[in-house]
């Protein structure tokens, strides 16, 4: 009981603690209405649910469904703002990951936190070292110490642990990280994204060891975004979507097809948004790729006419995003070739950009967009040509076209002098499109989307659809890779699904449905 | 990202004891009044025109050093050896002109070393990616090592022609030459940041370099071009220093490192905070200058000097971390 000497505890923590050491062990862990409001929105809105410790629980949705957020607020990483977590039905505050840890809820990270020239032992014991007048490390029951946990919780698993752990393969460096994070009173294991980095033939072990745990009295809380993953090893999966609780249902019962359908389905408020034109496509081919691989994409033939709105879709992870940012960036290019109306083009973004492609870049305060300067900066960025001769720049004629591209994409701001940062999520994604329009009149045959509408409210993306609907009808050919499924619908009239790196079958508009798109991206299509 | 989030949601709460906008663009306005006033009661020979022009002859060529180290930081870059160019200019052209050379033959190859100092400088950084921090404090070791071999560690003096002294000490109107060639200095640079494509990419490399590089932005180029830049400054600035001390020293040039820094600091606190301007710079280069001269004035320990300097330099980084993330590695 030396541990509640030196702090004063609440009551219902000295009891959280009591059950703890007189081997009551924790039955329950239970969140609360959990509400998670960060300075750009609301990550968690009013979540609940209850872990147990017999059960492998995944959590599943599209990237911004609020996975991450609600394992940190469980974690002790993040504090909810507003809601409860409750440990055998008494409400905890778990402020801090140590005081997580305590309560018997360790966190293993999508990253990894191995201290790469330590060895497997020194990693394992990474700050309980045994220590002989508390500052001499010894050496060997350190070593002892680490195998024998290594063998209480995984006696089948065999990894050297005197070696520095850079030396090992990524399964047996994620094996010691959950045994570092089962070290103390481990009652729940929060594994997020554990076999991301895995080849698949590395998996099949951790997935052994991951289902070992209930039985040994640890619940795990398993983040993946594969699938097939999520429903063999998980007792119950509960599904996020857009912050909110969707569902918890039991694996048994679950199909792929359910999961995603889930994911992905949005409420039907919100159809209404804007409605479709169909406007002739051209004929000409803007946009041709052939035997494109860029890291884990690989695209036999790919094409797009002018006037044309195509969207990519794909589950996380597929290689829709990868692909579209691939054919501009050239990010993990491995071969292939791409011609611009007719025109071969090979090198560098410039290249690819002076022969006629945009690209409109997701996370746009990274890829887009430069906060510390001036709207008027950034959509004079790409074409200060059109403001400027030899190289000097006609401030008159930079204002009249900013004030064009303001009036026309109607981007609210005080002045144009105003910085970007201090505009809202609509109008800085205006922004980031509006530098392609800047004295941009006929330069682009292509223009390249990756989530247009990306933390964008309902008005601005009205304006956003309606500007990328003008350039198809002036011949633009459009490329929009997305994960909201009800954008794609809206916007585009053919769709490209993405499963595995590999382009699926063309769904043409007449055959929307969101049935059809699910069915595509699990790889189930007819 | 909620991470990333949450840290902005932190830091913005931090900056809420400074959030008075006008405290952070007017406050270096307000010291350098205060300042300028203070030592005009306080020293009888302070505000009088011989001491102001001295003033004015003191800050030229730190303005010129300053104005160079804006293009660095305006594109992220730090320079650190660039006080050892100044140095090494400042060797080189006395001694081509007491070897018998051509006035304008020393001075091209004063500025084409400069150049070559910055355009490897550059290199480093862009094509093997060291960071500009820590090449340039490198290539600082190697210049001051050259500029020791190339003196013997003695002053070069002697036989310089008047032509050349005039640069340094000399009046036109009586308003000293170098007044004219920081004038110049800064009418180009400014000029070049504020009014050229080649300024506006420069800070676009600065501002988001892979916003810059998915724009089509040649961002190798205008990385090595603004640490290029910075070199051809303070060589310029080497150049007239010897000129003006009618002598070449080894190490000179030295003091303009931590001068030079401080003038863009202080000059980063205004105007547009967290960014360094010219303006700013020059505003920044009048701080010191008033500083160190009213200081001298009143007889101020040089010691002691450094030991004010260097708590200005960190006043002014201290205002500027308040509003930006200051990243230069």
């Amino acid at each position: 009981m030396s541990m509640v000497a030196g702090r004063n505890f609440t009551f219902a923590e000295v009891e959280v603690r009591v059950s703890i050491v007189f081997g009551v062990w924790i039955m329950s862990v239970r969140l609360a209405n959990i509400v998670k409001d960060f300075p750009g929105g609301r990550a968690l809105n009013d979540v609940s649910v209850a872990f147990e410790l017999n059960e492998v629980h995944g959590l599943i949705g599209e990237n911004g469904a609020g996975k991450s957020t609600l394992v940190n607020v469980l974690g002790g990483s993040l504090a909810p703002s507003h809601g409860e977590i409750y440990i055998n039905e008494i409400a905890v505050k778990l402020t801090t990951p140590r005081l997580a840890l305590q309560h018997g809820i360790a966190h293993v990270s999508q990253e990894g936190s191995l201290v790469p020239q330590l060895t497997g032992a020194q990693n394992i014991l990474l700050g309980a070292e045994p220590r002989s007048l508390g500052c001499v490390l010894r050496s060997r029951e350190l070593m002892d110490q680490a195998v024998s946990l290594l063998h209480r919780w995984f006696p089948d698993v065999s990894i050297s642990l005197g070696r520095p752990v850079s030396e090992l393969d990524v399964a047996d460096q994620k094996i010691i990280e959950i045994v570092r994070a089962l070290r103390g009173d481990t009652r729940i294991l929060i594994l997020d994204e554990p076999t991301a980095a895995l080849q698949s033939r590395e998996k099949s072990q951790l997935w052994e060891i991951i289902q070992s745990l209930p039985e040994k009295g640890v619940g795990v809380v398993l983040i993946s975004h594969f699938l097939s993953e999520i429903r063999q090893l998980s007792d119950r999966i509960t599904v996020l979507r857009d912050g909110e609780h969707v569902q918890t249902l039991e694996a048994v019962n679950a199909t792929e097809t359910d999961m995603v359908d889930l994911m992905l389905r949005r409420s039907g408020g919100q159809k209404e948004i804007g409605k479709k034109t169909s406007q002739p496509i051209g004929e000409t081919q803007v946009l041709e790729v052939r035997n494109w691989k860029a890291g884990r994409v690989d695209v036999p033939e790919f094409s797009l006419k002018a006037g044309e709105i195509v969207g990519l879709i794909g589950l996380t992870g597929a290689g829709h995003f990868g692909f579209a940012r691939s054919l501009y960036s050239r990010e993990g290019f491995l071969s292939g070739s791409i011609r611009i109306c007719e025109k071969k083009v090979r090198g560098t973004i410039r290249d690819i950009q002076r022969s006629g492609v945009a690209f409109v870049p997701d996370h746009r305060m990274e890829n887009a967009l430069m906060g510390d300067s001036s709207v008027a900066e950034n959509l004079s960025l790409v074409h200060s040509d059109f403001c400027s001769s030899r190289g000097i720049l006609s401030l008159a004629a930079e204002k009249s076209e900013v004030a064009r591209v303001v009036d026309l994409l109607n981007i609210k701001l005080s002045s144009p002098n105003q910085l970007v940062r201090e505009l809202s999520g609509g109008n800085k994604q205006k922004v980031s499109l509006g530098k392609w329009l800047f004295g941009a009149a006929g330069r682009y045959q292509v223009m390249i989307f990756i989530e247009p509408t990306e933390g964008v409210d309902i008005g601005a993306k009205q304006e956003i659809y309606r500007q990328i609907r003008a350039l198809a009808e002036q011949g633009v050919g459009i490329l929009i890779a997305s994960s909201d499924l009800l954008e794609i619908e809206t916007v585009t009239q053919r769709v490209v699904p993405f499963v595995h790196g590999r382009p699926g079958k063309s769904i043409m508009a007449n055959e929307f449905s969101e049935a059809r798109f699910i069915d595509a991206l699990t790889g189930e299509a007819a | 990202m909620s991470v990333k989030e949450q840290k902005m949601e932190t830091s913005q709460s931090k900056n809420s004891i400074f959030n008075m906008e006008w405290v952070q663009k007017y406050s270096t306005f307000i010291v350098l009044i205060i300042m300028f006033v203070g030592f005009a009661i306080s020293i009888d020979r302070f505000s009088t025109v011989f001491n102001l022009m001295n003033i004015l002859q003191q800050i030229s060529i730190l303005t010129i050093v300053g104005c160079g180290l804006t293009f660095g930081f305006a594109a992220k870059e730090i320079d650190l050896s660039v006080g050892y160019t100044v140095g090494l200019a400042g060797i080189l052209v006395p001694m081509l002109l007491v070897n018998g050379f051509d006035l304008w033959f020393a001075l091209g190859v004063g500025m084409s070393a400069g150049l070559l100092v910055g355009v490897t400088n550059g290199l480093l950084v862009t094509k093997i990616g060291i960071p500009s921090l820590i090449a340039t404090l490198a290539m600082g070791s190697v210049l001051l090592g050259v500029n020791f071999l190339l003196t013997g560690g003695r002053a070069i003096y002697g036989g310089l022609p008047d032509s050349y002294l005039f640069l340094g000490q000399g009046r036109l109107f009586g308003i000293p030459v170098l007044a004219f060639f920081m004038l110049a200095a800064v009418l180009l640079a400014w000029f070049v940041m504020e009014r050229t494509v080649f300024g506006r990419y420069i800070y676009a490399v600065g501002g988001n370099q892979k916003a810059a590089e998915l724009s089509g932005v040649r961002i190798v180029f205008y990385r090595t071009a603004a640490l290029a830049i910075v070199a051809l400054f303070a060589a310029a600035a080497g150049a007239l220093l010897a000129a003006r001390l009618g002598s070449g020293q080894p190490n000179v040039g030295d003091r303009y490192l931590l001068d030079g820094l401080a003038t863009v600091f202080i000059g980063m606190t205004m105007f547009r905070p967290g960014t360094a301007t010219i303006l700013g710079t020059c505003c920044g280069a009048l701080v010191i200058g008033v500083l160190d001269n009213g200081l001298n004035l009143i007889g101020m320990d040089s010691y002691v000097q450094n030991i004010i300097k260097g708590i200005v330099i960190l006043v002014a980084v201290a205002i500027v971390s308040r509003t930006t993330r200051l990243k230069l590695l």
